[in-house]
């Protein structure tokens, strides 16, 4: 770890100070330390540790808080646990806040007060982020995003020759010589967006969604200049990196005046560009952000797309991911269309906005010190999957299926992991006209009780 | 007036002075900024988080530890039950009549679970380590008041305690965790709002 100095400290400092709202002023001092959030943590119930209890976090970023601004912690640190940054404090705080904590949530509507703890985890990742505490290799993938556009370093070449060759691939999947990827093209209804990982090593999935937009007959496009939908400064929880990163893609967005900006299957990415985009750069969006889910639910609930659940008989689940569901408010949509494609769709227990993290989320992925608990905590998510006797375990989320990927690798569970959009492009019937569509309608999916 | 009451009375104006304190440096700070299009609706979602969303059935923190949460809970209602008592026998007014013996016996108990609950706090290895002074002082200070008044309620002639404990927890409020009675609504409103904004809450 770097020399912790007076600047850096001041640095660290200045998310109480000026940056103080009420919404993080309420919860710093909420947490009443009953300790009755442990059991809803996947790192406690991986590992039954004191260190794990979500309100060890909490105590950690308000013991900082107390000692610097509060009464009773400048006057007597030792009544309310009030600690000064040291060293030894930040050493805490990495582990704890970076190695420690996927930003799940789960936590947060299980806590007896209601102390957003995963928020607070949040704001102690700013403090070190502040600070340059950031672990070097979260910090390579944001430079690397910073630097080429995109999380992968792929480069415009590269992206060009993959979208061309999945292009012939379409052509001959659909049997339509016309049917095109466009790309970079102006006054589109949709900015279609992509996770570097579907094209460098998922490429099925980009192809999926190609043919479901032909099938639909939509207005859309990529852009070759920006097209990553993720943003790992929002793990860093880096503001600055995460404005500039939100700023591409929204002045993409402009350059190519599209109306509706759709957001791959990506739940940091969606949750970042869609809910704390607008707050990193300052403004509202001038137009509309969905995800992709949301639009798949669209189509097969307005009939743009048929679908034949024939196709898909082996058992499948699905894997919420905590950005889309608990914190994103989407998952009936992937319900939706699940029990539309497939035969036999199991739920997992809990599911929903109660899931369990896959393990894989909050940069855990991209932090490779922190692998073994990443894998640990997995186990639980393993233990899921095999009680559901699911073939298939669908999540739409990139992060989610290299996670799920890794899990089904170490603890030998067989299963094949697929993506929304590769679940509705396998039941997909293509030779089945649209119906018609006017530009104006929003691609809103009209939620029923199912 | 006697020197305990105006112990009590000084501890009492400090007491709500520390509470107001808090809440408008709360309402100071405001509400954060928020650019997101919404997905859904606040006011039914601010309903929900302090309502429906604390229903036992639903939360791990409840139904996993019952036996905690429904000592908290009893816990809980004998402070406000205490608080009241306070007011009123500070106001002067000791009629309490028979009803005297049904508070008395449900804050004796009321004493005993917070008393569990901090047996709790001081066996748990990872409560403990969880824990500083001002966990263990918040809770024996509210429970002593509990007890004691308990005990007041039975026999008038206790009052001079009464007050002197009383008086001590109430200047002990805005200074520890036990200011958490102000802040536990801001917290409940800013998870209705953060859900509510984002479709989640209530529940579709």
């Amino acid at each position: 770890m770097d020399t912790l100095t007076d600047d850096r400290i001041k640095k660290g400092l200045s998310v109480f100070g000026k940056r103080m709202d009420g919404k993080l002023f309420s919860h710093l001092n909420s947490c009443v330390h009953c300790g009755l959030c442990a059991e809803s943590c996947i790192y406690y119930l991986a590992e039954p540790k004191g260190k794990f209890i979500p309100a060890v976090k909490v105590d950690l970023i308000s013991s900082v808080y107390k000692s610097y601004l509060t009464f009773t912690g400048k006057i007597a640190p030792w009544l309310v646990g009030a600690r000064k940054l040291e060293e030894k404090t930040v050493s805490e705080m990495i582990d704890l806040f970076y190695g420690a904590c996927t930003l799940c949530g789960r936590c947060v509507p299980h806590c007896s007060i209601g102390v957003d703890i995963s928020f607070l985890v949040r704001k102690g990742r700013e403090m070190l982020a502040r600070m340059g505490y950031v672990p070097q290799t979260l910090q390579n993938t944001i430079n690397t995003a910073l630097s080429t556009g995109n999380n992968m370093g792929i480069s415009d070449q590269e992206i060009t020759e993959t979208l061309k060759w999945l292009e012939d691939d379409l052509r001959f999947e659909v049997n339509d010589e016309d049917a095109r990827i466009p790309l970079n093209e102006k006054g589109k209804k949709i900015l279609y967006t992509l996770n570097p990982r579907e094209p460098k090593f998922f490429p099925l999935s980009v192809s999926a969604m190609a043919k479901i937009f032909h099938t639909a007959v939509e207005s859309w496009t990529l852009s070759t200049r920006m097209y990553d939908v993720t943003n790992y400064a929002y793990y860093s929880s880096n503001p600055d990196d995460a404005a500039v990163i939100t700023n591409r893609l929204f002045d993409e967005m402009n350059n190519l005046e599209a109306k509706t900006c759709v957001l791959a299957e990506c739940g940091h990415g969606s949750r970042a560009f869609r809910w704390e985009g607008p707050n990193y750069i300052g403004k509202a969006y001038p137009f509309e952000v969905i995800t992709s889910v949301e639009l798949l639910a669209n189509y097969i609930q307005e009939g743009r797309i048929s679908v034949d659940p024939g196709r898909i008989t082996e058992p499948v689940t699905l894997h919420d991911p905590c950005n889309l569901a608990r914190t994103g408010g989407i998952w009936k949509e992937q319900r939706f269309i699940l029990n539309r494609c497939v035969q036999n769709f199991v739920e997992m227990t809990p599911n929903g906005i109660d899931n369990l993290c896959c393990g894989g989320g909050g940069g855990q992925l991209a932090m490779s010190e922190y692998n073994e608990r990443r894998m640990k905590i997995g186990k639980l998510k393993f233990e899921q999957i095999r009680q559901t006797g699911a073939k298939i375990v669908v999540t739409p989320c990139h992060n989610c299926v290299d996670q799920l990927t890794q899990l089904n690798v170490q603890y030998k569970l067989g299963i094949q992991i697929k993506t929304v959009a590769e679940i509705v492009g396998d039941a997909i019937i293509t030779d089945k006209k649209p119906k018609q569509s006017s530009d104006e309608k929003p691609l809103n999916f009209v939620l029923n009780n199912e | 007036m006697n020197p305990y009451l105006w112990f009590a009375t000084a501890a009492l104006f400090f007491c709500l002075s520390g509470c107001f304190y808090h809440f408008f440096r709360l309402l100071e700070y405001g509400k954060p900024p928020d650019l997101s299009k919404p997905l859904g609706e606040i006011k039914p979602a601010v309903r929900y988080a302090l309502t429906r969303a604390m229903d036992p059935r639903k939360k791990e923190s409840a139904y996993l530890h019952l036996p905690t949460y429904t000592a908290g809970i009893v816990y809980h209602i004998g402070s406000f039950i205490s608080m009241a008592v306070f007011i009123l026998i500070w106001l002067r007014f000791v009629q309490f009549g028979p009803s005297r013996f049904f508070l008395s016996a449900f804050l004796f108990i009321s004493a005993l679970c917070g008393a569990g609950i901090l047996i709790k706090r001081i066996v748990k290895k990872e409560l403990r380590n969880l824990s500083n002074p001002d966990d263990y002082i918040s809770n024996i200070l509210v429970t002593c008041v509990h007890a004691i008044t308990a005990v007041t309620l039975i026999r008038f002639s206790l009052f001079p305690v009464y007050f002197v404990t009383a008086g001590i927890l109430l200047f002990y409020i805005p200074l520890g965790k036990i200011r958490h009675t102000v802040y536990f609504f801001a917290a409940r409103y800013q998870l209705g709002v953060f859900y509510g904004r984002r479709g989640v809450w209530p529940p579709k």
